[in-house]
């Protein structure tokens, strides 16, 4: 029986209940705005729900198998992501690192050329994306005009499929660069010094250096770049959205733009969710498999 | 035949003068140590040696090369880091064959001289294995062993035994003696670690702010230091620092130099006895039994502290009046400039 003085609660259940008091509003947040949707999706994905009509009908798988085996667009879009992802995220990455191994020294003026490779990252993806799309415009754009004074004449940059994907690319990895190669100069910065100076008296040069020693000890930031670039790639959407909204002639079209068109523009909200499972597994499986690739070189 | 030469070698970062101009000759196979505070410069020394640091003036030669604008690589120093340096993604053998890697020697020579280096270190059951799982004092194996491999013609050690526990350091220290025997290369050692400084050195060069204050044997520095700063720095405790005129004190036999401003006795030259007509006069302040020795606080007659080291048998006791004798041979004189002066000839 509990003794008259004795407190309430026990020491041990009052620790669990302060520490559920802690995690709740983020437990909150976590189940209301991504669990719920998830779970939403996931039965969503298998409806047939017009937004207009508001009415959901069950019709099990029959959304995947439009998207996989009906419906042409799907596999257009899908592999517009893929060179999208493979333009950028090697791209991206190589950018980083050139951009951090150059201003990872201390030397007069590197915090102003951090901030300006930085700065891109904090800026509204749309400003980024109209601004851009004023610089790129046809025979008026300040790009192509830049272009014209050297002899060359500029292809007009978002009208022309191959060049969109590419003029799409290029803008996305400038804005995002910075980013990256923070992560780097932080994991270049946290390498001794020593490593690079015992090398460098053994007779390593400055590329053995860099190839047998630095690249390998950044093997686990790499992993993590290449993984949240990679996904960041297949959700772009802002930057699609205002450079080219999708085309010309669907050259753009990549996959997370094509279920915003889907779910809000057409209404096809069952369809879209769909679209989204399959994102992310696509997702989830490419982590998965860098992750396994990684460990294993690492091995 | 001289292995290197320092000559008026300074070294200056931005505004501050490190190297004030050092001149020194070391022979082949001698082992050097150099030796002083933190700041002293003697790290900063070793790497101008090594050539991971540029050198602001002055000449330094390695053998009859003049080596100042010579590549690091070049130079044929092995350099043994403070923090071992190994590179964590190489197994010992990777990470001992790195130099020959770089260098293209063939993988056959390669395997051999790691193997050889392994069975003179004591580390062939370790060579697959990474510096993560080793204990510190294989890790400095391995960093010897690194530097064993490329063969060099001078090693130089900057301050490799600090990261090692007390035990460790003792029997790393007379590993790397026996080294030393067995190899013959000259190898120059910074440390501020006098009884390192002592226990290994053939010549001992004590710096402070950029300069040598003494370069001889420690047998040299620790019987006849060059001035006062010397004299405290080498020998553990410190030498006791006295105004001259406490010299006949300590011992009536004593001839003190005119110019003598003070003088200098070992905590282990003194003898403690009771109250006594002759000797200088104190009281104990502080009694330190370590066992084989006991250390014995004395505060003199004018408020000086005096340190007395003794073979431990007698603690003597607290607050009780005591006087303090010498012989008149271990007493050390300074000038105003604390540069040492020889004792009048009796």
């Amino acid at each position: 029986m509990r003794r008259k003085d004795a407190p309430w609660l026990t020491l041990k259940y009052r620790e669990m209940l302060e520490a559920w008091l802690f995690l709740s509003p983020t437990l909150i947040g976590f189940i209301i705005f991504f669990l719920g949707p998830l779970v939403a999706i996931v039965y969503y994905s298998m409806t047939e729900w017009n937004l207009l009509t508001q009415q959901a009908t069950f019709v099990g798988l029959k959304n995947f198998h439009n998207a996989l085996l009906v419906n042409p667009d799907f596999w257009q879009v899908l592999r517009n992501s893929g060179i999208f992802a493979l333009g950028l995220v090697p791209l991206n990455m190589a950018l980083a690192l050139t951009l951090a191994l150059a201003l990872s020294r201390p030397f007069f003026g590197v915090v102003f050329f951090r901030t300006v490779f930085f700065a891109p990252v904090v800026t509204s993806a749309i400003a980024w994306a109209i601004v851009w799309k004023f610089l790129l415009q046809g025979e008026a754009g300040i790009v192509n005009q830049m272009l014209a004074t050297v002899g060359i004449d500029g292809p007009n940059w978002l009208r022309e499929p191959n060049w969109a994907m590419a003029a799409v690319i290029v803008t996305r990895v400038i804005k995002m660069v910075g980013l990256n190669m923070i992560l780097y100069i932080a994991a270049l910065q946290a390498i001794p010094r020593d490593y690079e100076e015992a090398a460098r008296l053994e007779g390593a040069s400055r590329w053995q250096i860099f190839r047998m020693i630095i690249w390998p000890l950044l093997a686990p930031t790499t992993l993590i770049i290449m993984v949240i670039t990679t996904i960041g790639s297949f959700k772009v959407f802002d930057h699609i959205y205002q450079m080219t909204g999708g085309g010309p002639e669907n050259g753009t079209l990549v996959l997370a733009y094509y279920i915003y068109l889907q779910g809000f523009e057409y209404f096809d909200v069952g369809y879209a969710s769909a679209l989204a499972m399959i994102m992310f597994v696509i997702v989830m499986a490419l982590t998965i498999v860098q992750v396994m690739l990684r460990r294993k070189e690492m091995e | 035949m001289t292995a290197l030469a320092l000559k008026n070698l300074k070294k200056r970062f931005a505004s501050t003068d490190v190297i004030r101009g050092v001149d020194l000759a070391i022979d082949d196979g001698e082992f050097v140590v150099f030796v002083g505070p933190s700041g002293c410069g003697k790290s900063t020394l070793l790497r101008m040696i090594s050539g991971l640091e540029d050198i602001t003036s002055g000449e330094l030669y390695i053998g009859d090369r003049l080596v100042n604008d010579v590549q690091a690589a070049r130079r044929g120093v092995a350099m043994v880091f403070q923090s071992y340096a190994l590179y964590p993604h190489l197994t010992v053998r990777d990470n001992m064959g790195f130099g020959l890697k770089v260098r293209k020697v063939p993988a056959a020579e390669r395997e051999r001289r790691v193997n050889e280096a392994a069975a003179t270190l004591k580390l062939d059951a370790l060579l697959h294995r990474y510096p993560r799982e080793l204990s510190g004092g294989q890790r400095q194996r391995v960093a010897i062993g690194r530097a064993i491999v490329g063969n060099p013609e001078v090693f130089l050690f900057d301050e490799p035994l600090s990261n090692l526990d007390a035990e460790l350091r003792v029997h790393m220290r007379s590993e790397i003696a026996a080294l030393h025997n067995r190899l013959k290369t000259t190898m120059i050692y910074v440390t501020h670690d006098q009884i390192e400084a002592m226990t290994l050195a053939d010549k001992i060069v004590v710096l402070r702010d950029g300069l040598v204050e003494q370069v001889g044997s420690p047998r040299e520095l620790y019987e006849r230091p060059g001035n006062l700063f010397v004299a405290q720095f080498i020998g553990s405790p410190k030498m006791n620092v006295l105004p001259a005129q406490a010299a006949t004190h300590l011992s009536p036999a004593a001839q003190v130099p005119s110019s003598a401003e003070s003088v200098g006795i070992r905590p282990e030259h003194l003898s403690v006895t009771g109250p006594s007509e002759v000797g200088l006069r104190g009281k104990v302040t502080l009694n330190e039994y370590t066992g084989a020795v006991t250390l014995t606080h004395i505060q003199s007659s004018d408020a000086q502290p005096i340190l007395a080291l003794d073979d431990g048998r007698e603690v003597t006791r607290l607050g009780s009046d005591v006087c303090l004798t010498a012989e008149a041979g271990n007493l050390h004189y300074f000038d105003k400039q604390g540069l040492r002066v020889a004792a009048d000839a009796a």
